[in-house]
């Protein structure tokens, strides 16, 4: 066969390509629900875990889901809302980190002067660096922490801050920046929450 | 049967790709901080070699010379792209923790160099073995890499503790830099040891 022939050439690109395309995307469509299904559940994982409210695996997170949390709308935005003892205000944020958007949840209390709880539903910071703001020692700073003005971070040898009186949480070490990016994501989604639901909150 | 053997000495021991070849350096710096990143990371790489060696091999006396190189490009991306969608969809923790590394397994060298030094002049189940055994030289050294990052840099193994309470992590175990000295190290113990192609 003469596969040097210009007119085989492109022949053999343009099938190629055309045949792996569309391998590909049959592939994609199969796993499509799945994909979509996993995606909303991490949704509600992390709302959940926001508002701290425990649950055993994914059918009982759907279930307590549906079960204890209500979504309204205020002010044009989505806020849910829990009545498990307190009541809890989260909010879905999405911001820039160091390399990417960082989605997430942040839960405020009925006062909105301290954070119930906060979790990330995907972010594409470095594994290993800053993709630790996965890791629960991170996240678990936050529990707690009194916010009625804005935080900061500070480096320390340890790993967390757990003084929740000190408007301050520990950056990750070699992570500065994507502590710094998303420690200032959580002020300003805080901030935002509290200038919608200031007003119509405070009984 | 002997052609096989030797094909897996050569390609994890005596022309290792790392640490004999010093492809595939990126990732070895990027991801071998964390044991459990680097085992899926290197596993992937393992398959993607493996299968893209095999097509580029039965597809060889069809591939003009000129778009060859394309050609294995778009083999590659498109084993690296399933890999990436099994991930998503039945693997989502894990494809969540390692974000954007598995699709820059397309952009590692160790596959290419297989398919144009290997499987563009081998049968299809030779190359498959070659694909296949240059992952595991590949995935050894980078697991022993992440093994000692992970150990000093965090004090665990896996996830689990090892050092005791008043361990301080070495800070530098876990950003790049020191990924270099441990490569530098493993190639000297290395060749230390013997293996003179180092």
């Amino acid at each position: 066969m003469k596969t040097e022939n210009k007119f085989y050439v492109i022949l053999f690109t343009f099938t190629i390509t055309f045949v792996f395309v569309v391998i590909l995307s049959y592939i994609n469509s199969l796993t499509y629900d799945k994909v979509l299904e996993n995606r909303g559940y991490f949704k509600v994982r992390a709302i959940l875990n926001a508002m701290r409210i425990d649950f055993s695996d994914k059918m009982d997170a759907i279930e307590k889901f549906k079960k204890y949390v209500k979504k309204i709308n205020i002010g044009g935005k989505d806020f849910y809302v829990s009545n498990v003892g307190e009541k809890v205000y989260a909010y879905v944020f999405s911001g820039n980190g160091l390399w990417g958007t960082i989605t997430g949840v942040v839960a405020l209390n009925k006062n909105l002067d301290r954070i119930v709880g906060v979790d990330i539903i995907s972010q594409n910071e470095t594994p290993g660096l800053g993709g630790r703001i996965e890791e629960d020692w991170f996240k678990e700073q936050f529990r707690g922490e009194k916010v009625d003005k804005e935080i900061g971070i500070k480096k320390s040898e340890k790993l967390g801050d757990s003084n929740k009186e000190n408007y301050s949480v520990d950056a990750i070490t070699g992570a500065t920046l994507t502590s710094k990016f998303f420690v200032k994501i959580i002020n300003n989604t805080i901030s935002e929450m509290r200038k919608v639901l200031r007003g119509d909150t405070y009984e | 049967m002997n052609k096989y053997k030797e094909i897996f000495f050569k390609n994890v021991w005596y022309e290792n790709p790392v640490f004999v070849l010093v492809l595939g350096i990126c990732s070895t710096l990027a991801v071998t901080n964390n044991l459990k990143n680097t085992l899926i990371m290197t596993i992937g790489v393992l398959l993607v070699t493996g299968f893209s060696n095999l097509t580029v091999s039965l597809l060889k006396s069809f591939i003009p010379g000129k778009v060859r190189m394309i050609t294995q490009v778009l083999i590659i991306s498109f084993y690296v792209i399933i890999v990436d969608i099994v991930l998503r969809a039945y693997l989502p923790d894990v494809s969540k923790a390692l974000g954007p590394y598995v699709g820059l397994i397309i952009t590692n060298c160790i596959i290419m160099g297989r398919a144009e030094a290997f499987a563009q002049s081998n049968s299809p189940l030779l190359s498959f073995w070659d694909g296949v055994t240059s992952g595991l030289g590949y995935m050894v050294v980078l697991m022993v890499i992440a093994f000692f990052r992970e150990l000093f840099g965090f004090g665990t193994v896996f996830g689990y503790r090892i050092m005791p309470e008043g361990f301080v992590n070495w800070t530098i175990m876990v950003m790049p830099p020191s990924a270099f000295f441990m490569l530098a190290l493993f190639i000297w113990i290395v060749k230390g040891r013997g293996n003179n192609n180092a």
